[in-house]
């Protein structure tokens, strides 16, 4: 075959071959995209949206690190069963808030008080009873400070049911036996949920390596049954951590160095 | 988006920049895949198997080179395999038996089209590595350097291997399809 020849015969196979009848094509593209998406573990959002998501985590997070910044982007902050609203629109006051109202007993808490009575009197609080009496009625270990050594057993005890069996312990000022010097609030897994609005500083920190809240006052402090209220007894700082089913709140004028002190030297009854 | 960029994206794992490419280069695929296997059914399957293989190696693909080529060379391999396989001479059966065209279809089929079938035909008398090189230059004319690149052999090879073909292919259509002949030479004359 001349060079002339294959040329003439090259151009007429490919003349020939435009007449070839293929069948139609077939979706291969929707079948092949059906196979590669089941094959392909699922991914919900594009690779840039998820490098966009880790860098707004990240920075999320470090925010997080920073207590204000923190206190700003959460809605609250829960430790235990006691949950804080830093940003709360409301008077700024912390709130025992019952779940069901209904099954509460009306003299297991005191009547309203003017929102101006921050310190009320110790008289007016139901649940009054001795330390081994509110041994005698919960189902957990009562503990008491060991630091300050010269603290002493609490002067008042009080036990309250709110869902759980709640117990109080006060201690007086010695210089001022009219003022409450420290209180210790022990609160069963179950009991009414403990919300905190707008205290002026939150801050984390750790009570025997538990994560622990430290909440600045002053502001005051309700302990709300339906139409029954309940004020806090100090106006001052509270230390809140968890052990196990059991919420501590202590509530103190002291510092947190000191509020951590006397909180991690807590030992049972002897 | 451009085919390279398309392909930049789909080698990174993004699913939906392969799907145009899939849509660009099925045709072809597809038609290659028909010409060297002869049955639809199985040439769908090679072709599918082709896009998926190739998504699987993206990675490793040059992608400063054109996608056309490296397609039509894994669906190439994967049709001489599927030749090979066990199941293909049943499979060749029931074609030839679902194919076998009626009188009347035959009546209906242009001159053209008939004309098309005896060339693939008298292609199909070729040994594979043959009728490979015509189906890519004269059916889907692809350029002797595109030829080039799926058969990963340089242009010269191409053209010295095209030459022989043609030779056999001339003496396969005298010999078996005198008709397509005779009408090749009048045309030559």
């Amino acid at each position: 075959m001349t060079e002339l020849e294959r040329e003439l015969f090259e151009d007429q196979l490919i003349s020939i071959a435009k007449g070839m009848d293929y069948p139609n094509t077939p979706n291969i593209a929707g079948s092949v995209m059906t196979r590669l998406r089941a094959s392909m573990p699922p991914r919900f959002i594009s690779r840039p949206l998820a490098w966009s998501l880790t860098i707004i985590l990240i920075l999320f997070s470090s925010l997080m690190l920073i207590p204000p910044a923190r206190a700003a982007i959460i809605e609250f902050i829960q430790i235990g069963i006691v949950r804080i609203f830093p940003r709360s629109t409301e008077t700024p006051i912390d709130v025992i808030q019952t779940t069901s109202p209904s099954s509460i007993t009306p003299e297991t808490a005191t009547p309203s008080l003017p929102s101006s009575t921050l310190i009320p009197s110790l008289s007016r609080i139901a649940g009054k009873t001795t330390l081994a009496d509110a041994q005698q009625k919960v189902d957990y270990s009562l503990l008491l400070p060991t630091y300050p050594p010269d603290l002493g057993p609490p002067d008042y005890v009080f036990v309250q049911d709110a869902e759980g069996i709640m117990t109080i312990l006060v201690w007086l000022d010695p210089h001022q036996p009219e003022q409450v010097m420290m209180s210790l609030h022990f609160v069963p897994e179950g009991s009414w949920g403990i919300e905190k609005s707008k205290p002026r500083v939150i801050e984390e920190t750790t009570v025997n390596g538990q994560r622990a809240i430290w909440a600045v006052g002053p502001y005051p402090l309700r302990l709300r049954n339906g139409d029954m209220d309940f004020t806090r007894l100090i106006e001052g700082n509270v230390l809140i951590w968890a052990d196990g089913s059991i919420t501590y709140r202590l509530e103190t004028n002291q510092t947190l160095e000191e509020a951590i002190k006397i909180a991690e030297s807590l030992e049972p009854i002897h | 988006m451009d085919e390279p960029t398309l392909i930049r994206h789909a080698a990174n794992g993004d699913a939906s920049a392969w799907e145009p490419l899939v849509l660009a280069h099925q045709e072809a695929v597809f038609r290659l895949a028909y010409l060297l296997l002869g049955d639809p059914d199985d040439a769908e399957d090679t072709a599918q198997e082709t896009f998926l293989r190739a998504w699987n190696h993206l990675k490793r693909f040059d992608q400063t080179r054109p996608l056309r080529p490296w397609l039509l060379s894994i669906a190439a391999n994967l049709a001489r395999n599927r030749r090979r396989s066990a199941g293909r001479y049943l499979a060749a059966l029931t074609r030839a038996f679902r194919n076998e065209p009626s009188p009347a279809s035959v009546e209906e089929k242009s001159a053209q089209t008939m004309e098309a079938n005896d060339l693939w035909n008298a292609v199909q008398s070729l040994n594979l590595p043959d009728q490979q090189i015509v189906y890519l230059r004269y059916f889907l004319e692809l350029s002797v350097n595109e030829t080039a690149e799926v058969l990963q052999i340089a242009e010269g090879t191409v053209k010295s291997r095209l030459s022989r073909a043609l030779e056999k292919l001339r003496v396969i259509i005298q010999q078996e399809f005198p008709v397509f002949a005779d009408k090749r030479e009048r045309h030559e004359a």
